[in-house]
């Protein structure tokens, strides 16, 4: 599961850039603090904000995402180098920025995170951009499920030795990059055509950004700056 | 002063020897349904994408001759400025037109008007009345992404429509559409063109030719034919391109003599003994 879900949690009912701020302080408390309780612990944090905002299906992706990086660092860090301290430690950094990301696009819809940057006077370009890249991974996801099964009836077989698999990417991977390739500049004159970057955009229906929504931005900020300074002291 | 002016232009794109364009004249009115249309490759989506600004500004490529829509060049970044929101373009693909920003088709509608920076209520106003026009009004509340092709069409036309432009250049619009959808967008057609100009690059003359006042044919880039579309579509030349419709070919079929008739009735009178 990659992308928004509409579930109830707290991040879901916060303001989007309140949620950008989590995924930001647990990706940077992941690299500042030491290893290896310190990004063990943010990653059970993530963890934990998995399941506070009901999106668990998340957890998939991020394994099958983060499973060849542990396999690697165990490789060589826990048996060459018998050090299974830096394994876990540049693991658990890998899988919380993995889970904290997944979580953080699962609670923001792109439109809600663009209202939010607007009314804070972003420019629409940047914010478009920004939404945009989160909106990247899922739509991607769904056109390579319909290459693949457009593929699959003109009778690709996906089944069968190594090497007949790793030939079968490339008619999976041509029309996909390709397609989205095509479909990018078509979107762009869509856009533009709609006045999309012309000017002040008007937002229709800002999120509210509460008294509680800036006390957790400041938290947050707070504990990345008292993370440096330990870390660096 | 003509809403769209085009004089002796051409186009080529950077990866194409040949121009995709060439020597294209041509006037609009405001009021005026101009009908383009032409075999595969004759460059009509590449005049909308002329008449838009966005060839060569986006698509790159060079262009030569002069081209004038609402008084200013689109093709440079201070014409694009003046006239954005004035012109209003829709592609065949619904799918890649969707902002990717909206819930709900009501906020998909209202993605234009609130990128030109107009007040809500205004906004709101606006999209209601564009839905309602286009009949899509009952899916107001639902999400774009779970529409059919036709629908999604129908919401993106409404989302220009509510920005009241004064030059509508639609390509293909009912390509994705039923035979309903296609009929309510071309009925609404001579209704858009009575505030604006409408520029319709289309295969589907038999539905195009009943509203349009003019038509231009297109072949390999160079203009064939200009004039009422009972001058252009009902010709040998229209009917050997396979653009002149279904009754012309029919007509041609039959044996009957140029110019073809463009509707049923006068083809059955033409007919009979």
């Amino acid at each position: 599961m990659v992308g928004y879900v509409a579930t109830e949690g707290p991040l879901h009912r916060a303001h989007p850039l309140t949620v950008l701020t989590f995924g930001a302080t647990i990706a940077i408390l992941a690299f500042v603090l030491r290893g290896p309780w310190g990004p063990v612990a943010v990653f059970a944090v993530a963890l934990g904000a998995a399941f506070t905002e009901r999106v668990p299906g998340v957890l998939k992706p991020a394994a099958v995402l983060a499973l060849p990086f542990w396999i690697f660092l165990l490789v060589i860090h826990g048996l060459l180098r018998s050090d299974v301290a830096t394994a876990v430690t540049l693991g658990a950094r890998i899988s919380a920025i993995l889970v904290g990301f997944l979580v953080v696009l699962s609670a923001v819809p792109p439109s809600r995170l663009v209202e939010a940057l607007v009314a804070k006077r972003v420019p629409f370009s940047a914010a478009f951009l920004l939404a945009a890249t989160l909106q990247a991974v899922p739509r991607l996801r769904e056109r390579a499920a319909a290459v693949l099964e457009a593929q699959r009836c003109r009778g690709l077989a996906l089944r069968g030795s190594v090497i007949h698999r790793v030939r079968a990417i490339v008619p999976l991977t041509v029309p996909l990059v390709l397609g989205a390739l095509g479909e990018v500049d078509e979107r762009a004159l869509a856009l533009e055509a709609r006045g999309a970057g012309a000017g002040r955009r008007t937002p229709l229906d800002p999120p509210r950004d509460g008294t509680m929504d800036h006390l957790v931005r400041w938290c947050c900020a707070a504990l990345i700056v008292v993370a440096i300074v330990v870390r660096v002291a | 002063m003509s809403a769209i002016a085009l004089k002796n232009v051409a186009f080529r794109y950077p990866a194409s020897p040949e121009r995709a364009l060439d020597g294209v004249d041509l006037a609009v009115e405001r009021g005026e349904i101009v009908l383009v249309t032409g075999p595969l490759g004759a460059g009509c989506s590449t005049l909308l994408l002329l008449l838009a600004g966005f060839a060569p500004r986006i698509t790159s490529g060079t262009r030569t001759g002069t081209v004038r829509v609402l008084d200013t060049d689109p093709g440079t970044y201070d014409g694009w400025r003046a006239v954005v929101g004035r012109i209003g373009v829709l592609l065949p693909t619904p799918s890649t037109q969707i902002s990717g920003m909206a819930f709900t088709v009501r906020d998909e509608v209202a993605f234009g008007p609130a990128n030109l920076g107009w007040e809500p209520a205004r906004i709101r106003k606006e999209a209601a009345a564009a839905m309602e026009r286009l009949g899509v009004a009952h899916l107001a509340a639902r999400d774009p992404t779970t529409l059919s092709g036709g629908e999604l069409q129908r919401v993106i036309l409404a989302g220009l429509v509510a920005m009241h432009p004064s030059v509508y250049l639609l390509d293909e619009p009912a390509l994705e559409l039923d035979p309903e959808g296609a009929a309510l967008v071309y009925e609404l057609l001579p209704t858009l063109s009575e505030e604006a100009s409408v520029v319709l690059a289309t295969t589907d003359v038999d539905r195009a030719a009943r509203i349009a006042h003019r038509a231009m044919l297109l072949d390999a880039g160079r203009v064939v034919a200009c004039g009422t579309p009972d001058a252009v579509l009902g010709t040998v030349r229209a009917v050997a391109l396979d653009a002149a419709g279904t009754v012309p070919a029919v007509a041609h079929a039959a044996g009957c003599d140029a110019p073809y008739p463009l509707r049923v009735p006068e083809l059955l009178a033409r007919l009979r003994p």
